[in-house]
């Protein structure tokens, strides 16, 4: 049961993550704070990711289509190198009234994490995603991101930190330099199953100057994430967008399978 | 002056045994000495793991008693905590038995005490550290306070070519999130003796020999399987007592705190290995070189491809059948008996994916366990219940069980002090309440007994 005291620092921490300036939703296709667990060797984990902005821009901006009642699934797979690194792949589609299912683009993201053997008190991994979008969809084409990733569950209370650097080699932002966008998750067990929290995600603009207010995405999302089985990943949340630039409401949902082969009891 | 068999004589007259302070060292040299103190283990060339152990060696030294033939033994803490010595699978008083639970005397850090007790029963049984360890994955049986006690019997009439004792340790452990959703502690090191697969020196052995092994898992949480390429085990004993029928496995297993006994024939020359049967273990360095004189090179590792291993083979399998009249010396025949079943429950309590769950025993956790009254004489049935997802390895103190059903399959014959009662399963064993005072049963896990799987019964 959430204790007054907990509820009291969920609260502040919620009006702390929205008082900042801001989060963005990773270009609405892949709406997630990572942990930093990698899949383990001999396991892959597939995930669908499906957001649908019942709140968003009506018009094409910058050649891109509007992204009001889009509904975007992403089908991430993520195998395990070893104990301690993953590779995951990422295939983007779009779904609208008017323009059909499409296909978005391509990522591959890379991951390593410091080895439980170093005994850190948090978790800590370095990912990296490059990819490819249609111009129609995002008019920065190709893309680079590094996403620092830290974490802590103490007792019931989960935290999470992604402090990302993007990079635009191929599009409008291209001259803009590294761009700085964070995102933080806060959770509670409120049982073994059932956690619930807050993720925050922004886009500031180019680190050491950053956009103004109205041009910097802000997003925060109320999740659950249903810890049903080793097997599965299932969060889902609805977010909201503080900025004009930000789409005003998003429903997203994370459906992750996680699959294993060749392995034998005495691994 | 007092000699040592006059003032055991003496400190032993209520209660067989006895705890003195240090105002009393001095009367007479004592059998046994043992100092916990920080010690930085070698576990490979160059590689340590900085620990507390008995004496400044992995494992503690051998401690060979006699069988009704008293004892004084010196316990010296230079470490910086509190510490107890458990004397555990043998038959002896609160007092001395070492669980503070129990009311055995701490030995505060800086101090020491001298103990004296009359060592029974007869077989492998070891000492170890009763101290909590919380998160602290450096203190209890986390940490090096371990080793073996042998209790001769009075006449020994097995005669073997070499005994060999083994401890399998893991070392360096993290809490990190389980399967199970809560903490459990990872290990990067595991040993054997407090070695690495390679390091030290190899079990030498002399073709045609007959080996005696003595196994117990010091681990503070893990189970280990146990093979040696190129050769079978006959298990003759289980935690130090005898089996009904001897049988001859590929493998052993062995729950935290559970000891085999096992005979190998040495008839396969050659350089092998033997180690744990997981290979993520074996990496770990769970692993030790068997090389037979003459022979050299690299050790030969035959990879098992299962893992196998069932109490039920080991049973005196006549007595399911109703005959009494076959049972072993030590297993008390039922017929007539009117046996009281005490049941318990096994939960879990949550505490969030960042914690260590919270045991219960019937719906509570120590401190505020149900203390059950026993009645001396007394035939017990405790009827475990395991409706958690973790695996228990559990012991009662001063006393030796029967099984008598694991999982739905009756038993009879073999006889412990510590039983794994596997994720959503029941066990039953039987004993007779033959221990005045207090005795603590609990989960041999660490890290289940420090999150209140235990509980105390009162015989009187």
């Amino acid at each position: 049961m959430l204790s007054q005291r907990s509820l009291l620092y969920l609260v502040v921490l919620v009006v702390l993550l929205g008082a900042g300036v801001g989060a963005r939703a990773q270009g609405n296709y892949e709406i997630q704070v990572y942990g930093s667990d990698t899949v383990l060797p001999k396991s892959m984990m597939l995930e669908l990711h499906s957001n649908f902005t019942p709140e968003g821009s009506t018009k094409t901006d910058d050649g891109t289509y509007p992204t009001n009642h889009q509904l975007h699934e992403t089908v991430e797979a993520t195998v395990g190198l070893n104990s301690w690194s993953e590779i995951g792949f990422y295939l983007f589609t779009s779904w609208q009234n008017g323009h059909g299912v499409q296909w978005v683009g391509d990522h591959i993201r890379p991951r390593v994490r410091v080895p439980d053997s170093w005994h850190w008190p948090v978790g800590v991994s370095l990912s990296t995603e490059v990819g490819y979008q249609r111009s129609v969809y995002s008019p920065d084409t190709w893309t680079w991101e590094i996403r620092p990733i830290v974490d802590k569950s103490v007792g019931r209370w989960y935290f999470a930190v992604n402090p990302a650097l993007e990079r635009t080699w191929h599009g409008p932002d291209t001259n803009q330099g590294v761009g700085f966008a964070p995102a933080a998750k806060v959770g509670y067990d409120f049982t073994k199953k059932i956690s619930g929290g807050f993720e925050y995600y922004g886009a500031y603009g180019r680190v050491w100057s950053f956009s103004p207010l109205h041009d910097q995405q802000q997003q925060i999302f109320a999740v659950t994430d249903l810890n049903v089985s080793p097997k599965w990943e299932l969060n889902f949340g609805v977010g909201w967008g503080a900025t004009a630039s930000t789409d005003h409401v998003i429903v997203k949902a994370i459906v992750g399978r996680r699959f294993s082969w060749g392995k034998s009891p005495v691994d | 002056m007092v000699n040592r068999r006059e003032f055991m004589g003496l400190a032993g007259m209520a209660t067989g045994a006895s705890v003195v302070g240090r105002g009393a060292r001095g009367l007479a040299e004592a059998d046994y000495s043992l100092t916990i103190a920080p010690y930085s283990l070698e576990v490979a060339p160059k590689k340590f793991v900085k620990t507390t152990a008995y004496n400044g060696q992995v494992p503690g030294p051998l401690l060979r008693m006699k069988e009704g033939v008293p004892v004084t033994v010196d316990v010296v803490n230079r470490s910086g905590n509190d510490e107890v010595v458990h004397w555990h699978g043998l038959f002896l008083p609160p007092e001395v038995d070492g669980a503070m639970e129990e009311g055995t005397p701490h030995i505060a850090a800086g101090a020491s005490t001298r103990i004296t007790f009359t060592p029974r029963p007869a077989g492998f049984r070891w000492y170890h550290t009763h101290a909590m360890a919380g998160k602290d994955l450096k203190r209890g049986l986390y940490s090096g306070q371990f080793g073996f006690l042998f209790v001769e019997p009075k006449e020994n009439p097995a005669r073997y070519d070499q005994e060999v004792f083994l401890a399998l340790h893991d070392w360096d452990g993290t809490m990190v999130g389980s399967d199970d959703g809560s903490m459990a502690p990872i290990y990067n090191v595991s040993t054997i003796n407090g070695r690495r697969l390679g390091f030290g020196e190899p079990l030498r052995v002399k073709q045609g020999e007959r080996v005696l092994l003595h196994v117990v898992n010091t681990s503070a949480t893990d189970p280990h399987w146990i093979a040696m390429a190129g050769h079978t085990f006959r298990v003759v004993a289980l935690d130090g007592n005898a089996v009904p029928s001897p049988q001859t496995v590929r493998m052993l297993h062995l729950s935290p705190a559970e000891r085999v006994c096992a005979e190998v024939v040495m008839d396969n020359p050659g350089v092998w290995v033997m180690g744990e049967v997981r290979k993520s273990v074996m990496a770990a360095g769970m692993g030790m070189v068997v090389e037979y004189g003459g022979r050299s090179g690299k050790g030969v590792w035959q990879q098992p491809q299962t893992l196998d291993w069932d109490y039920l083979q080991f049973d005196a399998t006549a007595l399911r059948f109703g005959a009494d009249a076959l049972r072993p010396e030590g297993v008390q025949s039922s017929a007539g008996l009117n046996v009281v079943s005490i049941p318990m429950v096994f939960e879990s309590k949550f505490a969030g994916h960042g914690a260590m769950d919270r045991w219960l025993i019937n719906g509570r956790s120590f401190p505020d366990t149900e203390t059950v009254a026993l009645h001396q004489g007394q035939r017990y049935r405790l009827v475990f219940r395991n409706k958690s997802m973790d695996d228990h390895p559990v012991h009662l103190h001063r006393h030796t069980f029967e099984l008598r059903r694991m999982n739905g399959r009756e038993t009879r014959g073999i006889l412990k002090d510590t039983v794994l009662v596997k994720a959503g399963t029941e066990a039953e064993v039987e004993f007779t309440a033959n221990a005045p005072g207090l005795s603590l049963f609990h989960c041999h896990q660490q890290d289940h007994m420090d999150m209140g799987f235990m509980m105390l019964f009162r015989c009187s």
